[in-house]
């Protein structure tokens, strides 16, 4: 072990700070007599610290020694030039790809701070300077040992709100090409409200139609999930299991002794599906509505039985409206006088499902919902009925169209209640991704590690996309 | 050992740089600040990104402009500790024992000669890359090169621990050895699992993401003289194109590199721009999935085909 940093327990900040402040404000200060350093030092380091303490509240790992290994970085690459300090800071402060979109958000403040605190001091070598400085950031010294105690440093959650009253919703519309046509709301920001009883409107959307390779792409998520293994077995040379009662059979040949081991495989069987549609005004707002009842159509069309069920606060049953749509779904819904947009129940949804369509769910059914987990209804009715709807259901597959974000997490109340039921939770947003869906459910199948989170695309925006 | 301190001590950006730059290695700023820190503070350096990114290539790198020895661990499932660090000889072990009958322990009394020794001592020793990395005697201290750590299994991740904090590593016959130089470590992540935070802490962390347009049009420059510049910057901007796609498996620097050879060789002295036809020829150099592939159709093609037109304009529009 040699000596190629200061002694390890520096914990004085006497160490790094002493060896930090002559090289860095050597280039700012030769002009001056005497700066102070020691106030100097004790504004880099407390902006470390602070830098640090916001990184973690903005969820960043930065491992406990990072702001010591960050001081002595500083100390060898000095302050005097911006990309430096940010390298060496990104290398000490990070450990993973996840934090850089944060850490060169959080860092032009702090690069602000820093220099303008340096000049103050400065400029006013009384030391009167440093002690304003001081006052404001050294409650943050605290920070790193434990970020829960800063203010406002945790996110706002959107699903707060008691169950049926009027809540207030944040929705990042990531994707441009996600947000659908939205009808009469002035407002454009990010956040928008939504109320549990809002108003409903009528169906009205241009005919949209899908192009060749949507169409192709829904086509290939239904059969990917109609491959689905089912409970009758047929025999197969390579099948997983022995078929015990033909080798028993087979073995009355050869005296009793089991030579011929026959195997059987699941038969896959054609889809039955059961398609729980949320029309709910955010759900509205973030997909294309044309796309949604177009794939909603095709998949109608493609499964062998399918049954459709649009909700907001209510249930509709819309199966034979999908079935006589011939190519405009709207224009039927329309006619049939059911409307969409309001708030969203989920679990009274589900439940009026179990109570009033029981027979639309049974072990052979694949239930597809589409929403974006956003329930403002009751939790405990969710979790009773989507617990019945996976026991029923052969496989419980969601679509939530806020997926597609890189950002995604299932955080929001009602997805995280439905959550531990589900076998597979997908982005939806286009057809592309029922593509990207079929690929991974060919892959591993519905049991395997499937799932937004697989999605390369997710992916490489997670680990790549730092500029 | 703190009388002559590390000869990395006083390295500048400037002599990195140049170092980097004799060796052909086309560094951005930040990374050459990052390789600057993992040298002065004695630290081991995390390198992550998108396989082909060049991770491996910089522990090369170091080693030859530095003039020193690189000693490679290529991590796999299952590497123990035996595999990396050191083995017991013990052919030669069992050989002494016969030889010299009893003396598996210390010997007693009389036996001060050498032949009476334990054959637990260093003639017994088979070095492995991580021992061999602490006990090198060289004038500058070695590059160790821990390659594609995450593929190693969580075990070996814990077992690397001591190594990269104290330089050092325990053996149980034979105590603990201490690096007299310590080697310039340097771990590359794929990152097809996540490493552990008590690894994460004792490294600096360098993301290597794809290069800029101008970065690469100047790597490919170096590697591949032999292609004409122009079509060169073209290569560079169809993989740009490229890379805005959703692909499976998006084409890193070294599959650019591959591409820049392929085109080359293909070529016969004429310097006329990319077809789509050559594209599609000699695709398979840059999609290395099949479902990418098939993505590739006419309209892509022809978005390819453009971006190689503009390519000469967004080099200069770019600032270098």
């Amino acid at each position: 072990m040699t000596d190629q940093g200061p002694p390890d327990d520096a914990t004085d900040d006497a160490a790094p700070g002493a060896r930090g402040q002559p090289a860095g404000l050597g280039e700012s200060v030769a002009e001056s007599d005497v700066p102070d350093f020691r106030a100097a030092r004790r504004h880099v380091l407390l902006e470390l610290l602070r830098l640090a303490a916001d990184l973690r509240s903005e969820g960043v790992d930065v491992p406990p020694s990072g702001p010591l290994t960050a001081a002595r970085a500083l100390a060898t690459v000095g302050l005097a030039e911006k990309s430096r300090v940010e390298a060496a800071l990104q290398a000490s402060l990070l450990s993973s790809p996840a934090g850089i979109e944060a850490f060169e958000e959080a860092f032009p403040t702090f690069w602000h701070r820093l220099r303008t605190g340096l000049d103050a001091i400065v400029a006013d070598r009384s030391g009167s300077s440093p002690g304003d400085e001081g006052e404001d950031p050294g409650s943050d010294v605290t920070g790193p040992e434990d970020p829960g105690t800063l203010p406002d440093a945790e996110a706002p959650t959107p699903e707060d709100g008691s169950g049926g009253g009027e809540t207030e919703v944040l929705i990042p519309t990531e994707r441009r090409h996600a947000t659908g046509d939205r009808a009469g709301e002035p407002d454009t920001g990010d956040a928008r409200r939504y109320s549990a009883v809002g108003g409903r409107e009528r169906v009205q959307v241009p005919a949209g139609g899908l192009t060749d390779g949507e169409t192709a792409a829904v086509d290939r998520f239904v059969d990917a999930l109609a491959t689905l293994p089912g409970r009758r077995r047929r025999g197969a040379p390579a099948g997983d299991r022995v078929d015990a009662r033909r080798a028993l059979r087979a073995s009355l040949g050869t005296g009793g002794a089991p030579i011929d081991l026959p195997r059987t495989e699941p038969t896959p069987s054609e889809l039955r599906c059961c398609l729980l549609v949320d029309v709910s005004g955010s759900v509205l707002d973030t997909v294309d509505r044309a796309v949604l009842l177009d794939v909603a159509e095709r998949l109608t069309d493609r499964a062998r039985q399918a049954r459709v069920f649009l909700f907001d606060t209510d249930l509709v049953d819309a199966t034979t409206e999908f079935e006589r749509a011939d190519g405009d779904p709207a224009a039927t819904l329309r006619d049939a006088a059911i409307e969409w947009g309001g708030g969203t129940k989920i679990g009274a949804a589900f439940d009026a499902v179990r109570r009033e369509h029981p027979q639309a769910v049974d072990r052979r059914t694949v239930v597809v919902v589409v929403s974006d987990g956003l329930d403002v209804g009751d939790e405990d009715v969710l979790a009773d009925s989507v617990t019945w709807l996976s026991d029923r259901a052969g496989a419980l597959v969601w679509l939530n169209p806020l997926a597609v974000s890189p950002a995604f997490e299932p955080k929001t109340r009602g997805m995280e209640t439905a959550l531990p039921y589900l076998d597979a939770l997908f982005g939806f947003a286009q057809p592309a991704d029922l593509a990207e869906a079929a690929r991974q459910i060919e892959r591993r199948g519905l049991g395997g590690p499937v799932g937004y989170e697989q999605d390369p695309r997710r992916r490489a925006e997670v680990g790549g996309e730092a500029e | 050992m703190s009388g002559d301190e590390s000869p990395f001590d006083a390295v500048t950006e400037a002599d990195l740089r140049e170092r980097f730059e004799r060796a052909d290695y086309v560094a951005d700023d930040r990374t050459v600040t990052t390789v600057q820190l993992a040298l002065t503070l004695g630290r081991p350096l995390l390198v992550e990104g998108p396989p082909g990114s060049g991770k491996t290539e910089l522990g090369k790198v170091l080693a030859t402009a530095f003039d020193t020895e690189l000693i490679r661990l290529q991590c796999y499932e299952g590497l123990t500790a035996e595999n990396a660090l050191y083995e017991w000889n013990y052919t030669k072990q069992l050989l002494a024992v016969q030889a010299d009958e009893g003396t598996v322990a210390d010997g007693d009394g009389d036996g001060a000669d050498a032949s009476r020794q334990s054959v637990f001592d260093q003639d017994y020793l088979l070095e492995r890359p991580l021992l061999r990395a602490l006990r090198a005697d060289g004038e500058r201290p070695p590059v160790l090169l821990v390659d594609e750590i995450d593929r190693a299994d969580e075990a070996f991740e814990a077992f690397l621990l001591e190594l990269l904090s104290d330089f050092q590593v325990s053996i149980p016959e034979f105590g603990t050895i201490t690096a007299e130089h310590p080697p310039v470590v340097v771990l590359t992540s794929n990152r097809t699992r996540a490493l552990s935070d008590a690894l994460k802490r004792r490294c600096l962390y360098l993301h290597v993401e794809p290069p800029s347009l101008q970065t690469e049009y100047e790597i490919v420059r170096r590697k591949v003289p032999e292609l004409d510049a122009a079509v060169a910057a073209e290569v560079c901007a169809v993989v740009a194109r490229l890379r805005e796609e959703a692909f499976l498996k998006r084409p890193g620097v070294a599959e650019t590199l591959d591409w820049a050879r392929a085109v080359a060789a293909l070529r016969h002295e004429d310097a006329e721009s990319l077809s789509t036809d050559e594209i599609e020829r000699t695709i398979g150099c840059l999609l290395k999935e099949a479902e990418d592939v098939d993505r590739l159709d006419a309209t892509l093609l022809e978005d390819l085909q453009a971006a190689a037109a503009a390519a000469d304009d967004r080099l200069e529009a770019e600032p270098t």
